[in-house]
């Protein structure tokens, strides 16, 4: 039996004849933290929907625990924590109320657990949750995420409006939850600090495509920046497979290669530049690289 | 499911409290009619009174489906509910129930009311099953068409598109009004409405299970 908590084979989705996902497979393991990163628009939510069963691919599977996801029974849903990315919660409501419905919906419900995230959070029960700020309707959401102390917990940029120490909140309880036997996070968000300080698993999406599909430490170490220094004009035909980009200013190229290796290295060698040094990359540089519109996959 | 009903009627109680409201005038009226006009025979003027219950049935109900979806629609309650331990079949048939319920609150202690008050004031010699075959025949009716104007209510506020809902209730206006104006209230009327129903309850099942929430 797989041990893959997320897979997702060959999804594609149109909207309105607009290709909005070109063909994803993805599989998130068991334990893993995976982050799925990706400009506006380019399908993180969609993705997310179609795996929860509130959108349905134009072609491809997706399943969630070992089910499709467009036939999850509610004892799977029950073991599932979703934040939505703009808080769906029904607005109508008093935060009291909201709590007593989701727990009266949810299958299992740790009361110790979530009165500690009330607490921590001191959320208002008497208050409607429209009237609660943008920052504490995103707690509240999580808080009903993890009362149900779900196998998998799917963030669809929780962080969206949290002020600085609710992030960091957040990420502890993010890290607490996976520090129990067995428990998978995927989460996408805009953050990419947030994203390197947790995942450990990254999936980059540009264009309708996963450009970008391996481990955090693999990434860093497969995706290099160099800067060349020639003695005259950088040569025009420095091409080699894997360049993600290349920018040539005056005596200067500035070259972002996939899967560096020594090969590529000799090979760079033989244009004779004066100098060679390497750029030291952060994970938003690597995701600034991969999605610019002329970067090219990464994807395994 | 119990929780999921109690939340739609929590979420609705206007409709609950207006069908209550109705019922308890409706009542009233009839216990008025039947101490205050013996004379001509108080079971036709209860029957008049079929026509203003119809109305409120028709108008009522068909803006309690409507609201329930509307409502489901632009606040995305079914988008919550369905990552939760909930079926999206459960949360329509719980949304159902619900209106259904509405639609009791107003009919049955009428109808139960009216049987009574029949017992104790039908005419003589006209016996007293006759008005209770009426009584039960124009209370089924106005149940029906309750329900099936309760599921126009329910296409109409779930798709953006309003041409199919409005279509069915002009077909079935176009077709049930010369019906009960040349046959009355019978089996024909029952069975025709209760295959408007039956389409208008697939195609919304079919809708609601289908479409991105």
């Amino acid at each position: 039996m797989s041990d893959n908590v997320v897979t997702i084979e060959n999804l594609v989705k149109y909207f309105d004849g607009r290709c909005v996902l070109d063909g994803i497979s993805l599989n998130v393991p068991r334990g893993c933290i995976y982050g799925l990163l990706g400009r506006n628009g380019a399908g993180k939510t969609t993705i997310i929907r179609i795996l929860l069963g509130l959108d349905f691919p134009t072609r491809g599977t997706t399943s969630l625990l070992g089910t499709d996801s467009g036939k999850l029974p509610p004892k799977t849903k029950g073991r599932i924590g979703y934040v939505a990315e703009a808080h769906n919660l029904i607005q109508s409501y008093r935060v009291g109320r909201l709590i007593k419905l989701c727990k009266d919906l949810s299958s299992k419900w740790n009361d110790e657990f979530f009165n500690h995230l009330l607490e921590t959070f001191r959320l208002p029960l008497e208050r409607k949750v429209r009237e609660l700020s943008t920052g504490m309707r995103a707690e509240l959401n999580l808080a009903l995420a993890m009362a149900i102390d779900p196998e998998l917990l799917i963030l669809d940029d929780p962080t969206l409006g949290l002020d600085t120490v609710a992030r960091r909140q957040f990420l502890e309880l993010a890290i607490d939850v996976l520090q129990r036997d067995g428990r998978t996070i995927l989460f996408s968000s805009h953050i990419l600090s947030d994203v390197e300080r947790i995942a450990d698993h990254i999936g980059i999406l540009t264009g309708g495509k996963l450009v970008v599909d391996c481990p955090l430490e693999e990434l860093k170490n497969r995706v290099k920046k160099l800067r060349l220094i020639f003695p005259e004009t950088p040569p025009l035909d420095l091409h080699m497979t894997e360049i993600i980009n290349q920018q040539i200013q005056g005596r200067e190229m500035v070259i972002t290669v996939a899967n560096m290796n020594p090969h590529k290295q000799a090979f760079i060698d033989t244009f004779k530049p004066s100098n060679c040094i390497e750029i030291p990359m952060s994970l938003e540089d690597i995701f600034i690289e991969c999605t610019k519109s002329n970067s090219r996959t990464l994807a395994d | 499911m119990f929780t999921l009903i109690k939340r739609e009627i929590e979420d609705h109680i206007v409709y609950f409290i207006g069908a209550a409201a109705c019922s308890l005038v409706f009542i009233a009226l009839s216990i008025a009619i039947a101490y205050h006009d013996k004379s001509d025979g108080p079971p036709l003027v209860w029957l008049s009174l079929s026509i203003p219950v119809g109305i409120i049935v028709i108008i009522g109900f068909g803006a309690m489906g409507a609201g329930q979806m509307y409502n489901d629609r632009t606040k995305k309650i079914s988008a919550l509910l369905s990552t939760l331990s909930v079926s999206r079949s459960r949360i329509l048939i719980a949304r159902i129930a619900a209106g259904i319920l509405a639609m009791l609150i107003l009919l049955v202690p009428l109808a139960v009311t009216i049987r009574i008050l029949l017992r104790i004031f039908a005419p003589y010699p006209v016996p007293y099953p006759v008005y209770e075959g009426i009584v039960t025949e124009v209370f089924t009716s106005a149940f029906l068409m309750g329900f099936a104007c309760y599921c126009i209510g329910l296409q109409t506020g779930f798709t953006s598109s309003k041409i199919a809902p409005t279509f069915g209730a002009i077909v079935l206006t176009c077709v049930l009004v010369p019906l009960i104006i040349i046959k009355g209230l019978g089996t024909h009327f029952v069975l025709l409405t209760l295959a408007f129903i039956a389409a208008s309850l697939i195609r919304t099942w079919n809708k609601f299970m289908t479409t991105a929430l």
